[in-house]
Protein backbone atom coordinates (compact mmCIF):
# COMPACT_ATOMS: atom_id res chain seq x y z
CA UNK A 1 0.00 0.00 0.00
CA UNK A 2 1.57 3.33 -0.81
CA UNK A 3 -0.73 5.52 1.42
CA UNK A 4 0.20 5.46 4.72
CA UNK A 5 -2.99 4.84 7.16
CA UNK A 6 -3.26 7.55 9.16
CA UNK A 7 -6.82 6.86 11.08
CA UNK A 8 -6.66 3.48 13.29
CA UNK A 9 -8.64 2.21 15.62
CA UNK A 10 -8.13 2.93 19.47
CA UNK A 11 -6.42 0.91 21.41
CA UNK A 12 -9.76 -0.31 23.20
CA UNK A 13 -11.29 -0.79 19.83
CA UNK A 14 -8.71 -3.17 19.41
CA UNK A 15 -9.17 -4.93 22.63
CA UNK A 16 -12.52 -5.76 22.57
CA UNK A 17 -11.75 -6.73 18.74
CA UNK A 18 -9.40 -9.37 19.70
CA UNK A 19 -11.68 -10.83 22.63
CA UNK A 20 -14.46 -11.02 19.93
CA UNK A 21 -16.67 -8.75 22.72
CA UNK A 22 -17.44 -6.66 19.54
CA UNK A 23 -20.61 -7.32 17.06
CA UNK A 24 -19.28 -9.02 14.32
CA UNK A 25 -20.39 -6.68 11.71
CA UNK A 26 -18.08 -3.89 13.89
CA UNK A 27 -15.25 -6.63 14.02
CA UNK A 28 -15.56 -7.03 9.99
CA UNK A 29 -14.71 -3.63 9.72
CA UNK A 30 -11.66 -3.85 12.11
CA UNK A 31 -10.37 -7.07 10.19
CA UNK A 32 -10.17 -5.25 6.91
CA UNK A 33 -8.83 -2.20 8.22
CA UNK A 34 -6.26 -4.63 9.59
CA UNK A 35 -5.82 -6.10 6.26
CA UNK A 36 -4.73 -2.69 5.30
CA UNK A 37 -2.72 -1.61 7.96
CA UNK A 38 0.33 -3.35 8.77
CA UNK A 39 0.53 -1.23 12.08
CA UNK A 40 -2.26 -2.66 13.85
CA UNK A 41 -1.68 -6.05 12.45
CA UNK A 42 1.16 -5.71 14.98
CA UNK A 43 -0.73 -4.30 17.46
CA UNK A 44 -3.13 -7.48 17.22
CA UNK A 45 -0.87 -9.79 17.85
CA UNK A 46 0.71 -8.14 20.80
CA UNK A 47 -2.65 -8.14 22.36
CA UNK A 48 -3.45 -11.47 21.45
CA UNK A 49 -0.09 -12.45 23.12
CA UNK A 50 -1.23 -10.30 25.73
CA UNK A 51 -4.08 -11.85 26.16
CA UNK A 52 -2.55 -15.26 25.88
CA UNK A 53 -0.26 -14.33 29.12
CA UNK A 54 -3.47 -13.30 30.95
CA UNK A 55 -5.24 -16.85 30.33
CA UNK A 56 -2.47 -19.03 31.46
CA UNK A 57 -2.39 -16.55 34.60
CA UNK A 58 -5.85 -17.68 35.41
CA UNK A 59 -6.28 -19.87 38.03
CA UNK A 60 -7.36 -23.41 36.98
CA UNK A 61 -11.35 -24.29 37.39
CA UNK A 62 -11.28 -27.38 38.97
CA UNK A 63 -13.52 -30.45 37.40
CA UNK A 64 -13.72 -33.92 38.30
CA UNK A 65 -10.70 -35.61 37.72
CA UNK A 66 -12.79 -38.42 35.66
CA UNK A 67 -14.82 -36.10 33.18
CA UNK A 68 -11.19 -34.70 32.27
CA UNK A 69 -10.06 -37.94 31.42
CA UNK A 70 -12.82 -38.86 29.48
CA UNK A 71 -12.62 -35.58 27.62
CA UNK A 72 -8.93 -35.89 26.64
CA UNK A 73 -9.55 -39.48 25.99
CA UNK A 74 -12.32 -38.31 23.76
CA UNK A 75 -10.08 -35.52 22.06
CA UNK A 76 -6.99 -37.98 21.37
CA UNK A 77 -9.32 -40.60 19.96
CA UNK A 78 -9.82 -37.99 16.72
CA UNK A 79 -7.70 -37.66 13.69
CA UNK A 80 -5.48 -34.83 12.71
CA UNK A 81 -7.12 -32.45 10.19
CA UNK A 82 -5.20 -31.60 7.09
CA UNK A 83 -4.61 -27.51 7.38
CA UNK A 84 -2.69 -25.26 5.68
CA UNK A 85 -1.77 -21.45 6.82
CA UNK A 86 -2.77 -19.58 4.18
CA UNK A 87 -1.82 -16.00 3.02
CA UNK A 88 -3.69 -12.95 3.19
CA UNK A 89 -4.57 -11.42 -0.42
CA UNK A 90 -6.42 -8.87 -1.73
CA UNK A 91 -9.06 -9.73 -4.02
CA UNK A 92 -10.07 -7.70 -7.30
CA UNK A 93 -13.61 -7.15 -7.86
CA UNK A 94 -15.48 -4.59 -10.73
CA UNK A 95 -17.24 -2.16 -9.51
CA UNK A 96 -19.06 0.73 -10.82
CA UNK A 97 -17.00 0.26 -14.37
CA UNK A 98 -13.78 -0.02 -12.48
CA UNK A 99 -11.42 -2.86 -10.84
CA UNK A 100 -11.11 -2.17 -7.20
CA UNK A 101 -8.64 -4.56 -5.03
CA UNK A 102 -10.67 -4.81 -2.03
CA UNK A 103 -9.50 -6.45 1.45
CA UNK A 104 -9.56 -10.17 2.10
CA UNK A 105 -11.93 -10.04 5.03
CA UNK A 106 -14.49 -9.08 2.68
CA UNK A 107 -14.44 -11.85 0.62
CA UNK A 108 -16.55 -13.64 1.91
CA UNK A 109 -19.70 -11.78 2.13
CA UNK A 110 -19.22 -10.35 -2.14
CA UNK A 111 -19.72 -14.11 -3.19
CA UNK A 112 -23.21 -12.95 -4.65
CA UNK A 113 -23.92 -10.31 -7.08
CA UNK A 114 -23.88 -6.50 -5.77
CA UNK A 115 -27.37 -4.93 -6.00
CA UNK A 116 -26.71 -1.08 -5.86
CA UNK A 117 -29.59 1.13 -4.94
CA UNK A 118 -28.62 5.01 -6.25
CA UNK A 119 -29.30 8.31 -5.12
CA UNK A 120 -27.76 11.03 -6.14
CA UNK A 121 -23.99 10.72 -6.44
CA UNK A 122 -24.38 8.37 -3.87
CA UNK A 123 -25.03 4.66 -4.53
CA UNK A 124 -24.93 1.60 -1.83
CA UNK A 125 -25.15 -1.98 -1.98
CA UNK A 126 -25.80 -4.13 1.32
CA UNK A 127 -23.70 -6.94 2.40
CA UNK A 128 -24.61 -8.46 5.49
CA UNK A 129 -26.46 -7.10 8.86
CA UNK A 130 -30.16 -7.01 10.12
CA UNK A 131 -32.05 -4.97 12.49
CA UNK A 132 -29.38 -2.60 14.24
CA UNK A 133 -26.31 -3.81 12.39
CA UNK A 134 -25.63 -2.86 8.67
CA UNK A 135 -22.85 -3.32 6.51
CA UNK A 136 -23.09 -1.84 3.12
CA UNK A 137 -20.14 -0.78 0.33
CA UNK A 138 -20.97 3.21 -0.36
CA UNK A 139 -19.75 4.47 -3.49
CA UNK A 140 -19.16 8.24 -3.69
CA UNK A 141 -18.86 9.66 -6.86
CA UNK A 142 -16.37 12.76 -7.41
CA UNK A 143 -17.48 16.05 -5.94
CA UNK A 144 -20.42 14.44 -4.12
CA UNK A 145 -21.67 14.98 -0.50
CA UNK A 146 -23.56 12.92 1.66
CA UNK A 147 -26.05 14.78 3.56
CA UNK A 148 -25.52 15.87 7.16
CA UNK A 149 -26.04 13.51 9.67
CA UNK A 150 -25.91 12.20 13.15
CA UNK A 151 -26.00 8.95 14.62
CA UNK A 152 -28.21 6.93 16.93
CA UNK A 153 -25.24 4.79 16.87
CA UNK A 154 -22.14 3.73 16.05
CA UNK A 155 -20.52 4.71 12.71
CA UNK A 156 -17.57 3.15 11.41
CA UNK A 157 -16.53 4.08 7.71
CA UNK A 158 -13.43 2.39 6.17
CA UNK A 159 -12.05 3.83 3.22
CA UNK A 160 -11.21 1.03 0.14
CA UNK A 161 -10.80 3.39 -2.44
CA UNK A 162 -10.31 7.68 -3.19
CA UNK A 163 -10.31 10.28 -0.32
CA UNK A 164 -13.10 11.30 1.65
CA UNK A 165 -13.29 14.54 3.43
CA UNK A 166 -15.57 15.78 6.80
CA UNK A 167 -15.46 18.61 8.63
CA UNK A 168 -12.36 16.87 11.03
CA UNK A 169 -10.07 16.21 8.02
CA UNK A 170 -9.59 13.40 4.75
CA UNK A 171 -9.35 10.30 4.29
CA UNK A 172 -7.62 7.69 2.33
CA UNK A 173 -7.20 4.05 1.89
CA UNK A 174 -7.66 1.89 5.29
CA UNK A 175 -8.23 4.92 6.96
CA UNK A 176 -11.14 4.46 9.83
CA UNK A 177 -13.70 7.02 10.35
CA UNK A 178 -15.09 5.95 13.54
CA UNK A 179 -18.44 8.64 14.59
CA UNK A 180 -20.68 8.25 17.31
CA UNK A 181 -23.85 10.07 18.81
CA UNK A 182 -21.95 12.83 19.32
CA UNK A 183 -20.85 13.70 15.94
CA UNK A 184 -22.44 15.58 13.37
CA UNK A 185 -20.58 15.05 10.06
CA UNK A 186 -20.64 15.98 6.24
CA UNK A 187 -18.71 13.66 4.30
CA UNK A 188 -17.84 14.65 0.80
CA UNK A 189 -15.85 13.73 -1.83
CA UNK A 190 -13.40 16.13 -4.16
CA UNK A 191 -11.85 15.58 -7.46
CA UNK A 192 -11.90 11.71 -7.14
CA UNK A 193 -14.69 8.89 -6.54
CA UNK A 194 -14.45 7.10 -3.24
CA UNK A 195 -15.54 3.12 -2.41
CA UNK A 196 -15.95 2.93 1.17
CA UNK A 197 -17.24 0.04 3.66
CA UNK A 198 -19.81 1.36 5.97
CA UNK A 199 -21.07 -0.12 9.28
CA UNK A 200 -23.64 1.45 10.99
CA UNK A 201 -24.76 -0.21 14.56
CA UNK A 202 -28.14 2.09 14.77
CA UNK A 203 -30.13 3.93 12.40
CA UNK A 204 -29.05 7.30 10.79
CA UNK A 205 -30.76 10.47 11.52
CA UNK A 206 -30.46 13.14 8.76
CA UNK A 207 -30.98 16.79 10.13
CA UNK A 208 -31.47 19.00 7.55
CA UNK A 209 -34.62 19.90 4.96
CA UNK A 210 -35.46 17.62 2.43
CA UNK A 211 -32.96 15.09 3.33
CA UNK A 212 -35.30 14.68 6.89
CA UNK A 213 -37.62 12.91 4.51
CA UNK A 214 -35.03 10.37 3.54
CA UNK A 215 -35.11 8.94 7.46
CA UNK A 216 -38.35 6.63 7.31
CA UNK A 217 -36.42 5.16 3.83
CA UNK A 218 -33.01 4.81 4.96
CA UNK A 219 -33.41 1.32 5.89
CA UNK A 220 -32.79 1.41 1.88
CA UNK A 221 -30.21 3.93 1.82
CA UNK A 222 -27.75 2.54 4.39
CA UNK B 1 34.83 -2.07 23.78
CA UNK B 2 33.93 -5.33 25.29
CA UNK B 3 31.77 -4.94 28.11
CA UNK B 4 32.56 -8.01 30.11
CA UNK B 5 29.41 -7.85 32.17
CA UNK B 6 27.33 -8.40 28.50
CA UNK B 7 29.48 -11.18 27.79
CA UNK B 8 28.04 -12.75 31.56
CA UNK B 9 24.25 -12.29 30.47
CA UNK B 10 24.62 -15.18 28.21
CA UNK B 11 24.74 -17.76 30.80
CA UNK B 12 21.80 -17.54 32.68
CA UNK B 13 22.92 -19.07 36.11
CA UNK B 14 25.25 -16.05 36.74
CA UNK B 15 22.67 -13.70 36.28
CA UNK B 16 20.25 -14.21 38.92
CA UNK B 17 23.15 -14.00 41.71
CA UNK B 18 24.09 -15.81 44.56
CA UNK B 19 21.28 -15.14 46.40
CA UNK B 20 18.45 -16.72 44.38
CA UNK B 21 20.20 -19.13 43.04
CA UNK B 22 19.58 -21.56 45.68
CA UNK B 23 15.91 -21.03 45.42
CA UNK B 24 13.29 -23.55 43.35
CA UNK B 25 11.38 -21.60 41.09
CA UNK B 26 8.01 -22.68 40.77
CA UNK B 27 7.67 -21.37 37.21
CA UNK B 28 8.19 -23.55 34.18
CA UNK B 29 11.99 -23.57 34.33
CA UNK B 30 11.36 -23.34 30.55
CA UNK B 31 9.52 -20.67 28.48
CA UNK B 32 9.03 -23.22 25.57
CA UNK B 33 8.44 -26.16 27.06
CA UNK B 34 4.14 -26.00 24.72
CA UNK B 35 6.51 -24.38 22.03
CA UNK B 36 8.20 -27.98 21.98
CA UNK B 37 4.96 -29.89 23.17
CA UNK B 38 2.78 -28.76 20.29
CA UNK B 39 6.28 -29.76 17.91
CA UNK B 40 6.25 -33.27 19.08
CA UNK B 41 1.78 -33.20 19.02
CA UNK B 42 2.35 -32.07 15.45
CA UNK B 43 4.82 -34.27 14.14
CA UNK B 44 4.58 -37.76 16.56
CA UNK B 45 0.66 -37.45 17.31
CA UNK B 46 2.40 -37.40 20.78
CA UNK B 47 -0.58 -37.97 23.56
CA UNK B 48 2.03 -37.69 26.45
CA UNK B 49 2.92 -34.71 25.26
CA UNK B 50 -0.33 -33.72 24.49
CA UNK B 51 -1.49 -35.19 27.93
CA UNK B 52 0.58 -32.58 29.75
CA UNK B 53 -0.11 -30.06 27.52
CA UNK B 54 -4.13 -30.92 28.42
CA UNK B 55 -3.52 -30.69 32.07
CA UNK B 56 -1.89 -27.43 32.37
CA UNK B 57 -4.28 -25.31 29.84
CA UNK B 58 -7.68 -27.10 30.53
CA UNK B 59 -8.38 -26.04 33.69
CA UNK B 60 -7.34 -22.52 32.97
CA UNK B 61 -9.38 -22.25 29.52
CA UNK B 62 -12.48 -23.37 31.97
CA UNK B 63 -11.50 -20.57 34.50
CA UNK B 64 -11.59 -18.37 30.94
CA UNK B 65 -14.70 -20.03 29.54
CA UNK B 66 -16.73 -19.51 33.19
CA UNK B 67 -15.60 -15.65 32.78
CA UNK B 68 -16.78 -15.31 29.74
CA UNK B 69 -19.72 -17.51 29.11
CA UNK B 70 -21.03 -17.32 33.07
CA UNK B 71 -21.87 -21.00 33.00
CA UNK B 72 -20.26 -24.14 33.34
CA UNK B 73 -21.47 -26.31 30.45
CA UNK B 74 -20.83 -23.51 27.70
CA UNK B 75 -17.26 -23.41 29.51
CA UNK B 76 -16.75 -27.17 29.07
CA UNK B 77 -18.06 -27.33 25.91
CA UNK B 78 -15.94 -24.27 24.84
CA UNK B 79 -13.03 -26.08 26.29
CA UNK B 80 -13.34 -29.42 24.38
CA UNK B 81 -13.65 -27.19 20.85
CA UNK B 82 -10.82 -25.36 21.78
CA UNK B 83 -8.28 -28.66 22.61
CA UNK B 84 -9.79 -30.68 20.00
CA UNK B 85 -8.64 -27.68 17.55
CA UNK B 86 -5.31 -28.40 19.27
CA UNK B 87 -4.85 -31.37 18.91
CA UNK B 88 -6.02 -31.37 15.45
CA UNK B 89 -4.50 -28.44 13.89
CA UNK B 90 -1.37 -28.74 15.72
CA UNK B 91 0.75 -28.53 12.40
CA UNK B 92 -0.90 -24.78 12.76
CA UNK B 93 1.58 -23.58 15.41
CA UNK B 94 4.13 -21.24 14.48
CA UNK B 95 6.61 -20.85 16.99
CA UNK B 96 7.99 -18.19 15.13
CA UNK B 97 5.39 -16.08 15.29
CA UNK B 98 4.36 -16.22 19.04
CA UNK B 99 3.92 -18.28 22.26
CA UNK B 100 1.84 -21.55 22.39
CA UNK B 101 -0.45 -19.67 25.26
CA UNK B 102 -1.17 -16.96 22.20
CA UNK B 103 -2.45 -19.30 19.77
CA UNK B 104 -4.57 -21.37 21.98
CA UNK B 105 -5.79 -18.21 23.41
CA UNK B 106 -6.72 -17.42 19.58
CA UNK B 107 -8.48 -20.80 19.01
CA UNK B 108 -10.27 -20.52 22.27
CA UNK B 109 -11.47 -17.17 21.21
CA UNK B 110 -12.92 -18.57 17.85
CA UNK B 111 -14.46 -21.02 19.14
CA UNK B 112 -16.30 -18.62 21.42
CA UNK B 113 -17.14 -16.52 18.86
CA UNK B 114 -18.41 -19.31 16.69
CA UNK B 115 -20.42 -20.72 19.78
CA UNK B 116 -22.19 -17.47 20.27
CA UNK B 117 -23.17 -17.29 16.69
CA UNK B 118 -24.18 -20.47 16.54
CA UNK B 119 -26.87 -19.71 19.35
CA UNK B 120 -27.84 -16.75 17.60
CA UNK B 121 -28.65 -18.99 14.95
CA UNK B 122 -27.11 -16.29 12.53
CA UNK B 123 -26.40 -18.17 9.06
CA UNK B 124 -24.52 -14.98 7.50
CA UNK B 125 -20.82 -15.37 6.44
CA UNK B 126 -19.24 -13.50 9.47
CA UNK B 127 -16.92 -16.72 10.71
CA UNK B 128 -14.30 -16.41 13.22
CA UNK B 129 -11.55 -17.39 10.74
CA UNK B 130 -12.26 -14.43 8.46
CA UNK B 131 -12.38 -12.23 11.11
CA UNK B 132 -9.91 -13.15 13.03
CA UNK B 133 -7.44 -14.21 10.53
CA UNK B 134 -4.39 -15.54 11.78
CA UNK B 135 -1.74 -16.36 8.87
CA UNK B 136 0.84 -13.74 7.69
CA UNK B 137 -0.63 -10.69 5.46
CA UNK B 138 1.51 -9.98 2.46
CA UNK B 139 4.70 -8.04 3.23
CA UNK B 140 4.14 -4.51 3.34
CA UNK B 141 6.58 -1.72 3.08
CA UNK B 142 6.44 0.21 6.17
CA UNK B 143 7.96 2.43 8.61
CA UNK B 144 8.72 1.62 11.95
CA UNK B 145 5.89 3.24 13.64
CA UNK B 146 7.47 2.84 16.74
CA UNK B 147 10.60 5.24 15.91
CA UNK B 148 9.92 8.04 17.65
CA UNK B 149 12.08 10.06 20.21
CA UNK B 150 10.39 8.72 23.67
CA UNK B 151 12.55 11.25 25.39
CA UNK B 152 11.95 14.29 23.53
CA UNK B 153 7.77 13.63 25.06
CA UNK B 154 9.20 12.83 28.48
CA UNK B 155 7.26 15.55 30.24
CA UNK B 156 4.56 14.56 28.14
CA UNK B 157 4.63 10.63 28.57
CA UNK B 158 5.43 10.71 32.41
CA UNK B 159 1.71 11.54 33.40
CA UNK B 160 0.79 8.93 31.70
CA UNK B 161 3.49 6.17 32.88
CA UNK B 162 1.43 5.35 36.02
CA UNK B 163 -1.76 4.42 33.95
CA UNK B 164 -0.27 2.08 32.16
CA UNK B 165 -1.30 -1.82 33.13
CA UNK B 166 0.88 -2.98 35.88
CA UNK B 167 2.43 -5.80 33.42
CA UNK B 168 3.11 -3.37 30.69
CA UNK B 169 4.62 -0.65 33.72
CA UNK B 170 6.99 -2.96 34.85
CA UNK B 171 8.90 -4.13 31.45
CA UNK B 172 8.91 -0.33 30.68
CA UNK B 173 10.26 0.73 33.79
CA UNK B 174 13.21 -1.96 33.82
CA UNK B 175 14.15 -1.17 30.14
CA UNK B 176 13.74 2.47 29.81
CA UNK B 177 14.72 3.50 33.42
CA UNK B 178 16.63 0.66 34.99
CA UNK B 179 18.12 0.38 31.22
CA UNK B 180 17.88 -3.23 31.10
CA UNK B 181 18.29 -5.56 27.67
CA UNK B 182 15.25 -7.06 26.84
CA UNK B 183 16.90 -10.76 27.50
CA UNK B 184 17.29 -9.47 31.02
CA UNK B 185 14.05 -8.75 31.71
CA UNK B 186 12.69 -11.99 30.37
CA UNK B 187 14.54 -13.70 32.79
CA UNK B 188 14.24 -11.56 35.53
CA UNK B 189 10.08 -11.82 35.16
CA UNK B 190 10.03 -14.75 34.12
CA UNK B 191 8.44 -14.82 30.62
CA UNK B 192 9.22 -14.83 27.08
CA UNK B 193 11.51 -12.62 25.30
CA UNK B 194 8.61 -11.79 22.94
CA UNK B 195 6.49 -11.23 25.46
CA UNK B 196 8.96 -8.57 26.59
CA UNK B 197 8.87 -6.98 23.53
CA UNK B 198 5.10 -6.70 22.85
CA UNK B 199 4.75 -5.50 26.23
CA UNK B 200 6.81 -2.28 25.25
CA UNK B 201 5.21 -2.08 21.75
CA UNK B 202 2.14 -1.93 23.20
CA UNK B 203 2.63 0.67 25.94
CA UNK B 204 4.53 2.98 23.50
CA UNK B 205 1.89 2.55 21.48
CA UNK B 206 -0.76 3.55 24.71
CA UNK B 207 1.03 5.89 25.50
CA UNK B 208 1.30 7.46 21.97
CA UNK B 209 -2.44 7.56 22.09
CA UNK B 210 -2.49 9.36 25.47
CA UNK B 211 -0.20 12.24 24.07
CA UNK B 212 -2.52 12.60 21.03
CA UNK B 213 -5.59 12.26 22.91
CA UNK B 214 -6.76 16.34 22.28
CA UNK B 215 -8.40 15.89 25.74
CA UNK B 216 -5.18 15.04 27.52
Amino acid sequence: MIHAVKHHPALELLEQYIEASLAPELSLAIAAHLDLCPHCQRIKMDLEAEAGATLVSLSEAPSAEADWQQMLDFITAQPEVAAKMEKRQPFALQIQNSEILLPASLKPLLQNKLKWLNLGGISTAKLAGEDQHNVSLLYIRKESEVPQHTHLGLEITLVLKGKIYDESGCYGEGDLLINTPDHTHTPRTMSEDCLCLSVLTAPLKFKKGLTRLLNPLQHLFY
Amino acid sequence: MLDPTSVQRHDGSNYQGPGIQGSMSVQPQDNTQWEQALTFIAVDRDKQAYSQLFSYFAPRLKAFGLKMFGNEQQAMEMVQDTMLNVWQKARLFDASRGCASTWIFTIARNVRFDMLRKKQSRKDELSADDLFFDGDYPEQEGTDSNEWDLWLLAEKVAPHFAKLPAAQRDVMEKVYLEEKSHQEVSEELSIPLGTVKSRIRLALDRLREAIDDPRS
